[in-house]
Order: C-alpha cells, then structure tokens, then sequence
C-alpha cells in the first residue's frame, strides 16, 4: 500500500470538474484508490464520493493506493492535485 | 383567448413555437409495469445503465462534432454519473428490497439527489437535478419509455424543472425557447440556454402548470413574458421584435471595436463589472475597456477561514492580467450580515443593511483588511489596478483606509516583497452621507465610482425586491439625480476621476445623462456595453446637455424617465 498526504490548492477544490478529472485519473489505474478528508474516507473512482466529501480549496486530503500499479497511481494523482487541475 | 403569464426573463430574446411539455410523469408507466422476482428486478439495473451510458456518450460525440464543448463536459459529467460505484451500489440494493427495477432507480436517484440537496454550496445543490435526471433515463430504459419526438416545428420547452439531457438532445435549431418553472439561473438547463442564446424565462413556480402542451406561445426572454395563443397583431409585433433583434446583433458585434464618443467628441470609458477573474477574459467580445468593479466576494464566500494574502494575491493578479494594460478597479469585502460568513463571527442583526458591513467590518478586522490590501498592491506590479472601499459614510473612514493602505506598503517593504506605488483608491458612494460630502471627500481619494444600487436604496429607503414598494425605486428620481450631479461635480472640479458601477449605468438614457454630467467611465455587466455605447454614438454633448438642464428642474422620476425616452428617441 502506498500513501500520500497532499493540500488542495486549486481554487474549486476537489469539486466539479476538478472531481471529475480526479476520477477519470483514479479509474485509470487498476489499484484500489481511497480518498480521505476530514476524518471521511471514500473510494475514488466513484465521482458521487468524491463529490460528497467536499474537499474544498485549502483541504488537507490524503490519498491512498492498493494493487499492481499503486506507485504510479500515486504519483499520477499527485501530479494532478500539485498542477492545480490545470486551472489557470 | 391569449394569455399572459409572467417569470423572470433570464437570457433575452423574442420566441415564438409551439408548447412541449418536457419531463413527463412516470407514474402512468410504473402502474403498468409488469415486476418480476427480486432477482430478475435486480438483474435489470446493469443492462439498463449500460443502455444509457451508450445513449450519453453518443450525444457527447455529437456535442463535440458540433464544437459545443461546455454541453458535451456537461453530458460528460452524466456518463460518469450514471457508471458511478456508489450509484450502481445504491440502484441493486434497492432494487432488491423493493422487487422493483424501475421504481427502485428512481428512489436511489432521489436519495442521492438529496445528500447533494443538503449541501451549502449552489453548485452542489444543483446536482441533484442531474442526479435526478440520470435516474430517471435509467428507469425509462427499463420501462421502455421513449423520448418524446420531434418533427421539424419550432419547441418551447416547458417544465418544472428541465433535464439538461432533454435539452442537450435535441438540436438548437428546434428548441425557440425555454420556460422553467424553478427559479435557480446557474442550474445546467439554463447555462445550455446561454450558450445557445436560447431566449429563457424562469421562476414560474407552480403557474407553469397553467401552460397547455402544444399550445402556441410567445415568451420575451428580456421582460419575462409568455404569451400564449397570441393574437394576430400581438404575433406581428413580436415578429418585428425578433427582426430588430437580429439586426441589432449584427450592429452590436459591428461596435466591438468603436470608442464609446458623443458626435463632438467626448468620450467615457465603458468597463466591465465582473465576479471571477475569467468573467474579465469573456468580456473582450463585448469590447470593455478594463473592469470598473470586480466584486471581491467569491475569494471570501464559501470557505471556513480568512482568504490569504497569497490566494488573494493570485485571483487578482489574473483579473489585472486580463485587463490587458487598463484599469482594474477591485472592490475591497463587500460582506454584512445578509450573507454571514462563519469567520467573520457577526452576530444576528435586525437589519444588516444598515448594520456592521463592508467597510466597517473592513476597518475593525485588519487581519481581514491587510491581506486584502497587500494582496491587490502586490498584483498592481502586473497591471493598472485600483482598491474600490464599499459603503463609506464620511472622511474618518477614509483617512483609516489611507492608514491602513499604508501599513500594508510598510509591511511589503519590510518583506521585501514586490508591489506597485501607483495603485488608485478610490470610494464607492452610495451612502448619501458620502454623497452630499463629496466636494469635501474629493480631497481624499484618487476617485468615486458610485453605487446606484445602493445609492437609490439608501436615499429613497426603499427595498428593491419588497413588492409593496418597489414601484418607489428610480434611478431617476431627482433626489438621487442631484446626488449624482454632486458627485461628478465634486470629482471634476478636483482633478479626480468619477464613475459609476451600478445598474444605471447600463441603462442607455441614463448614460446620456451621465455624460452630460461630466462623467468618465460606466462600468456595467458586459453584454450591456454595446447598446450603452450605440446610445452614446448616437448624440451630441450639446444637446444631452440641455436635457440635463431640463430634468435637473424637473420634481417627478416618472416624468423625468418618460422625457429622456422621448427627447432622446426623437434624435
């Protein structure tokens, strides 16, 4: 299992589109990926919980991975959340 | 017999067509429907899904093929809805307790719908609807229910609330209008409306019943009208609307470009009022000169703790950025107890316009002020910026503001930080305290940008949206006319700049005034610049001048709107 605790610093948060792009990431890889914020933790590749937590801008949010692919999985999901979901 | 009903006109326009009544009741397909065991009720759900994932993807493809990419994200978003876990989860489970597939997706689409419903956050909220939309195309995949067909006449679509699905499907060049029954603007239904310049009517309520399927109607997008079965010469006007329309389109796009100057010569600068540093990108199409108000509000609204200055600095560095090189004048916290913020710790009020806000909450919390003043200092290096103070009474306020302005320089120094000397400040008046004073204020600031807005409600005591008195408010009425005249004066006669960010300033016959007045910018919502500026185009200084002298004798608002409309069309 491979773990990464990360800040959410686009200004929509894990939020609309950003959630979107976010579970398009996670559903790329095979591995188990968990979401967690606020005590809450919630399957990635489902767009509805990850809505549902509400990770807005400024949210410390940890993201967990299990299976074959979960160290790129990480860095992937890194990536995304570090370049601010592309937002300008 | 015509009739007439009345919502809110949200995307303007003139429509004529026939009634479709969308979002249609399933319960006449669910009585009907035939259920099977438990099993076979649970085994339908997956099919079904995979039925409408197809039927989504292949309207992203067409949306996509047709370059309307915001619809396609949309309908995007809906594909990812519909395979989603914890959906799917939701859907079998249910299906399995009730022994009912179809029943069983929609009461797992309005459970879920709901958890987004409860959310403080509009754009959550207005999910459910997707959600809600989603599950019910689910249901009529199992139920075999088709959409309803279209030939090739002209549709105003007509429902409660509308799945953007429904509007998605079905090609621009069929659907003459909408009308909702819900009242929300942000909602996907309406935001596919404005992409397709669709004319739109909202907020009908439960009147929307009232509206027959099939019956022939006209809606006005602008004044919020629909008439159905218009008579003859009722549909010959309108007809005529909708060719003055379009020829106005073309006029207007051929303006872009134009300065904003009267036929001898003198020109105002029209800038833009915006909410979100890109709404300065999407003004360039209607040819702003630089922003007049950005509302600062949204760095500070839906959010647990104080905005840093490092954020802020980020959001008004792309507003100035955008700008291209003229001036962003940003508005500092313009927040009372009407939209209480948790941080802001402020108690109940009884009456919050008249209570601790903007400026005063400004003024007593410099780790709110400071960041917000540092921040826009530090992003006036990319740029032309100004800092706007809302709500201000009297000169103590401002010298505080000018205190304050300068310990965040102090502050930036001392950091080391980068930031411009040359940022404006200026006050908005619409207090009449503030406005009365100006000649005295003008000493003070860089400039005034008056609120109308706020000014009329203020100098009428009137409350806008309170139905029993909204017949009372008038920019026009002569206490807030002379109040203005004041203002403007003030500010030409001590060599500083004067505007106007408020609604009035989009009106056309207003702006004439306004010029005449001696005014240097308007700034309004941007899709109101090309019709202000037409207006300006359109006459000479000499003559809005004696019109002004005419109605600054004049003691009735009603009378004074009717004589500028008739002088000024006349021309």
């Amino acid at each position: 299992m491979t773990e990464v605790q990360l800040k959410v610093e686009n200004k929509m948060g894990i939020h609309a589109r950003p959630a979107s792009l976010f579970v398009q990431k996670a559903k790329s890889f095979q591995s188990k990926i968990q979401l967690a914020f606020n005590g809450k933790s919630v399957d990635a590749k489902s767009i509805l919980a990850v809505m549902t937590l509400g990770a807005k801008n400024g949210a410390e949010v940890t993201i967990t991975a299990d299976g074959p692919d979960e160290a790129e999985a990480i860095a992937g999901i890194k990536e995304l959340i570090e370049s601010r979901f592309g937002e300008e | 017999m015509p009739r007439v009903l009345y919502g809110k006109g949200v995307i303007a326009g003139v429509a004529i067509g026939q009634i479709m009544i969308v979002g249609q009741a399933l319960d006449e397909y669910l009585e009907d429907y035939s259920k099977g065991s438990a099993e076979e009720e649970k085994a339908k759900v997956e099919p079904a899904v995979a039925l409408v994932t197809e039927a989504i993807e292949k309207s992203v493809a067409d949306l996509n093929a047709q370059g309307m990419e915001e619809q396609a994200a949309i309908m995007e978003a809906h594909a990812m809805l519909v395979q989603d876990p914890m959906f799917i989860e939701a859907m079998l489970s249910k299906a399995e307790e009730m022994g009912n597939a179809p029943a069983a997706v929609l009461e797992a689409a309005k459970e879920t719908a709901a958890l987004f419903e409860m959310m403080d956050d509009d754009y959550m909220r207005e999910r459910a609807a997707d959600i809600r939309d989603i599950g019910k195309r689910v249901a009529k995949a199992i139920l075999g229910v088709k959409d309803p067909e279209l030939g090739d006449k002209k549709v105003i679509l007509c429902g409660h609330e509308i799945e953007p699905s429904v509007i998605a499907n079905i090609p621009t060049e069929s659907i003459a209008g909408v009308i909702l029954g819900q009242g929300s603007t942000t909602c996907h239904a309406v935001i596919i409306a404005k992409a397709r310049a669709i004319p739109t009517v909202v907020g009908l309520g439960d009147g929307i019943d009232k509206i027959p399927d099939d019956a022939y109607t006209a809606i006005d997008g602008e004044a919020g009208e629909i008439i159905i079965n218009p008579a003859d010469d009722v549909l010959a006007g309108l007809e005529e609307k909708i060719r003055i329309q379009k020829e106005q389109e073309v006029r207007y796009a051929s303006l872009k470009d134009l300065p904003a100057v009267t036929k001898d010569g003198v020109s105002v600068h029209l800038a833009a009022n915006i909410g979100l540093p890109e709404d300065a990108k999407a003004a360039a199409a209607y040819g702003n000169e630089g922003v007049g108000l950005f509302r600062s509000e949204f760095v500070f609204m839906g959010r647990e703790d104080i905005p840093n200055e490092e954020d802020q600095f980020k959001y008004y560095k792309e507003a100035i950025e955008a700008c291209n090189g003229k001036l962003c004048v940003i508005r500092t916290m313009d927040i009372g107890g009407d939209k209480p913020l948790a941080y802001l710790e402020i108690p109940h009020e009884d009456n919050p316009f008249l209570g601790f806000r903007a400026v005063r909450i400004s003024l007593q919390r410099k780790d709110l002020f400071l960041p917000q003043l540092k921040a826009i200092l530090r992003a006036g290096v990319y740029g032309k910026a100004a800092i706007m103070v809302p709500m201000v009474i009297n000169a103590a306020e401002i010298k505080q503001i000018k205190a304050m302005v300068a310990e965040a320089m102090a502050e930036l120094d001392s950091e080391g930080k980068e930031y411009s000397k040359d940022v404006q400040v200026g006050i908005m008046i619409e207090t009449p305290a503030a406005a009365v004073m100006t000649p005295l204020l003008a000493k003070y600031v860089d400039f005034f940008s008056i609120g109308t807005n706020d000014l009329v409600q203020y100098t009428l005591a009137v409350d806008r949206v309170n139905h029993n008195v909204s017949y009372l408010y008038n920019h026009f009425n002569p206490a807030v006319l002379h109040l203005i005249n004041t203002t403007i004066k003030a500010a030409n006669d001590n060599g500083i700049w004067a505007g106007m960010c408020g609604e009035m300033a989009s009106d056309p016959y207003a702006a004439v005034i306004l010029t005449a007045m001696g005014i240097d910018e308007l700034s309004m919502s941007a899709p109101s610049i090309p019709k202000v500026k037409e207006k300006i185009r359109s006459i000479n200084i000499s003559d809005a001048k004696k019109y002004l002298a005419e109605i600054l004798a004049m003691d009735d608002g009603d009378e004074i709107r009717e004589y500028l409309h008739r002088v000024i069309d006349e021309k």
